[in-house]
């Protein structure tokens, strides 16, 4: 779709974060700095850092819930900046979703109503937005689970449900934190499988973090490596694998140990 | 032990045997109360303890003259008065207080030490301020009850979860939406135990003020029981009061238990 | 400088509230409303006259006697029911009954059986209290960490031991919200009792300034009673600092919830 001399879709320019100070004390380190990197319309990117690094901090100011203490974003040809904590608007007007790494699912709300709820303050509920919503929450499994409160399910449908709470109001850019670390490994890979289904729908943006080797290589398009603090780009690959991918074999694909080690190798 | 007995103890289980012997248990204790009550009646004489059946004839006979009703009626016209004045300023205070940080820490210890005032001791000043008619007590029920919703409500806009907040403005919410659908939503635990503490405290309230001035209500029932040494009366004031309280908690507690079904433990409990 | 901020916000809002006090004196007039000053120099007149000290040291001794008789079985029972969770649900309904109803209502059985003097107060005390410290208490003793309790057993601790060194110490934060809301509910409660009917106390001060269209002293007894509630709320907040030093500094706003 896009073509090669089109500005990227998203881009980080220069970005750096360090905490307050507190009164008296030395200066905090530097939790990012010199942070620049881009990702174009419909791409997987992965990016993967040691824990610690500031992986969480970075799509916080990406989805403008933190403010950054320079830098900027571009984003639809606009720039955006971030480090004035007045000016921030979270999500950018419903644009870049975000899925945390706690499913953050309103207790008070039952599965189907938890998937609504963006619909719904955003004014867009129809029966077509709702029809919508059935067929996603029929496509990753929780069918007949619609009128559960969140603490009634499982930690892989509370996932479930918080990713297509995300999917069902459409942003072009979606972040995801880590979004499958608290899950066991079975349920893990059927949740990425269930994620890279839905992506072939749609063909959204995501930038998506974790600290699993595989996981980002099973999923991304393109792979950032991240240094520890205070954070950089390391290196930056680009994943050859076809798709639709298949995350149970991803291990025994030619080329995938290469991969993983080079990028084992990077993560210090 | 026969094979009969047994076939007929086994489906039971443990478990139902346990709930059966606590039940057993309860109505001992019950009948081991009213008893009691006999026994001080019989042993202290009519004038300090009423007896169980004569108090339960002369709440029979208030309940058929219509005298009961009358009185209740007096009694929670006043508490229902005060006690939604008292919720809509100690729920609207602390929504306000949330927009500015600073009004909120500069007014705070008072709020703090003000709860120190004991509220009845107001009641003098105000029957000679007011009169002896309505006013005087609604204005002690207010203040009763508005220090428990305030409270307890600004407690649980403080203990709302930041995370969810954040989650519901990049959803795309409005400040409208979050104090209505997160805020309001998540204090409701909050909200419910303020008010299982203000309802009661409501009436209770109410019979005291009816207890220093008053021409009717379940609390001008009782002093004036007393003050004709009419002990049944008083016996009789009292139980009603104590039904009317314990209803009405009843009631909260039912209204929490639907309101807060999203709530691990009290589905639980409802299960 | 940020402290200072507030400090001076906080002499700002008490200056509002004190002259918002001054101009409903002037308003209404002293006959209804007395101004702060008058008040607050009665009060100092009265205390150093040793009148206030007497009323109140009646209301106190009401107070604190009523308390120890209501708190001590209230803290002991849940420990003695500990091994019995069947008791606890065979009391349960007439503890929830008793701690649901209006005790202050009892007010009037209480002047009947024990008289004007400081018997009743003490006996309408002793039960306001008694539910109150039950409950907590016992939410103390059932919130008890069961990891922690074994692990005692698995040293050897007996069953006393564990009482001692485990269950109790857990259940003191708990036993000391309770009393942070028993007690001052607790003087509340002798105050009125004393409207009621009584010849001495803080509440009969108020009455009688009542009487007597004295408004200057039913405000000055009004704020000594005050000033009793939050010297009380003060002695029990340290005692518990002092008694919890273990425990990691948590928020206070919780706990005065139910006060």
């Amino acid at each position: 779709m896009t073509e090669q001399t089109t500005p990227p879709f998203l881009e980080v320019r220069n970005l750096a974060k360090r905490f307050a100070t507190r009164q008296g004390r030395e200066p905090s380190p530097w939790v990012i700095r010199d942070l620049s990197f881009t990702v174009n319309e419909g791409e997987f990117l992965t990016l993967i850092g040691p824990s610690g690094s500031g992986k969480s901090t970075l799509l916080n100011m990406i989805a403008q819930v933190d403010v950054a203490n320079s830098g900027e974003i571009v984003f639809g040809g606009d720039v955006i900046g971030v480090s004035d904590s007045k000016s921030l608007r979270p999500g950018l007007d419903r644009r870049i979703g975000y899925v945390t790494q706690d499913d953050n699912l309103l207790p008070w709300r039952t599965t189907l109503d938890n998937v609504l709820f963006p619909l719904e303050v955003q004014g867009r509920l129809d029966e077509k937005s709702r029809a919508h919503a059935e067929t996603l929450i029929k496509a990753v499994g929780l069918s007949g689970y619609e009128k559960y409160y969140p603490h009634e399910l499982s930690g892989g449908m509370r996932k479930r449900t918080s990713l297509i709470r995300t999917l069902v109001y459409d942003p072009p850019v979606i972040l995801m934190d880590e979004p499958f670390a608290a899950v066991d490994a079975q349920t893990r890979i059927q949740l990425q499988e269930d994620l890279l289904r839905l992506w072939e729908m749609g063909r959204k943006t995501i930038i998506f973090v974790t600290h699993d080797i595989a996981e980002a290589i099973a999923l991304g398009d393109r792979t950032l490596v991240l240094t520890k603090q205070p954070t950089r780009i390391a290196s930056d690959h680009k994943i050859p694998f076809k798709r639709p991918r298949n995350v149970k074999d991803i291990f025994a694909l030619e080329g995938f140990a290469t991969v993983y080690e080079t990028i084992r190798k990077e993560i210090q | 032990m026969t094979a009969i007995q047994e076939v007929v103890v086994a489906p039971a289980g443990p478990f139902l045997s346990k709930r059966m012997l606590i039940i057993l248990g309860r109505c001992f204790f019950a009948v081991l109360l009213l008893w009691a009550w006999q026994w001080s009646a019989d042993e202290f004489g009519m004038i300090f303890f009423a007896p169980p059946l004569a108090v339960l004839q002369r709440l029979y006979e208030m309940a058929i003259s219509g005298e009961m009703l009358q009185h209740v009626w007096a009694t929670l016209r006043v508490s229902a008065i005060g006690f939604v004045i008292a919720l809509v300023a100690g729920l609207a205070l602390p929504f306000a207080l949330r927009l500015s940080h600073r009004l909120t820490e500069a007014v705070e210890p008072y709020v703090l030490w003000s709860q120190g005032i004991p509220k009845y001791a107001l009641a003098p000043w105000l029957i000679l301020w007011f009169g002896i008619g309505d006013t005087p007590k609604i204005v002690i029920v207010v203040l009763m009850v508005f220090y428990v919703i305030f409270i307890t409500t600004f407690a649980g806009i403080r203990a709302v979860d930041r995370r969810l907040i954040n989650m519901a403005r990049i959803l795309g919410a409005n400040e409208t939406v979050i104090s209505r659908e997160v805020i309001w939503k998540s204090m409701q635990p909050f909200f419910y135990s303020g008010l299982k503490v203000a309802l009661p405290r409501a009436v209770g309230a109410t019979i005291v003020g009816e207890f220093l001035v008053s021409t009717q209500g379940v609390g001008y029932y009782i002093e004036h029981a007393r003050e004709l040494s009419d002990t049944v009366g008083v016996f009789a004031g009292i139980v009603l009061a104590t039904g009317l309280v314990l209803v009405i908690n009843g009631i909260v507690e039912k209204m929490e238990r639907i309101a807060l079904a999203w709530r691990p433990q009290d589905r639980e409990m409802s299960h | 400088m940020k402290r200072y901020r507030v400090l001076a916000d906080r002499i700002v809002v008490l200056i509002v509230l004190i002259g918002l006090w001054q101009l409903a004196s002037l308003y209404f007039g002293t006959y209804w409303v007395s101004t702060p000053w008058l008040t607050i120099s009665r009060f100092f007149v009265s205390t150093f006259s040793g009148e206030m000290l007497r009323h109140a040291g009646y209301t106190v001794e009401e107070a604190l006697v009523g308390a120890v008789i209501g708190a001590v079985p209230a803290i002991i029972l849940p420990f003695l029911l500990r091994r019995m969770p069947a008791w606890v649900s065979v009391l349960d309904p007439f503890m929830v009954g008793g701690y649901g109803a209006p005790k202050l209502a009892l007010a009037p059985l209480f002047i009947l059986w024990f008289g004007i003097g400081i018997e009743s107060k003490i006996a309408l005390v002793a039960s306001v209290v008694f539910f109150i410290e039950y409950f907590s208490t016992l939410s103390g003793v059932r919130s008890l960490d069961a990891k922690l309790v074994q692990m005692a057993q698995l040293v050897g601790a007996s069953e006393s031991q564990v009482a001692r060194h485990i269950v109790f110490p857990g259940a003191v934060p708990h036993i000391f919200s309770g009393l942070r809301i028993a007690l001052p509910y607790g003087i509340g409660a002798a105050v009125i009792a004393e409207l009621i009917s009584s010849n001495r106390g803080l509440g009969y001060l108020v009455q009688i300034g009542a009487m007597n269209f004295d408004i200057t002293q039913v405000f000055a007894a009004i704020l000594g009673a005050t000033v009793v509630v939050l010297a009380v709320g003060w002695v029990v907040d340290e005692t518990e600092k002092l008694l919890l030093r273990w425990r990691p500094p948590a928020d206070n706003a919780l706990q005065q919830v139910n006060a």
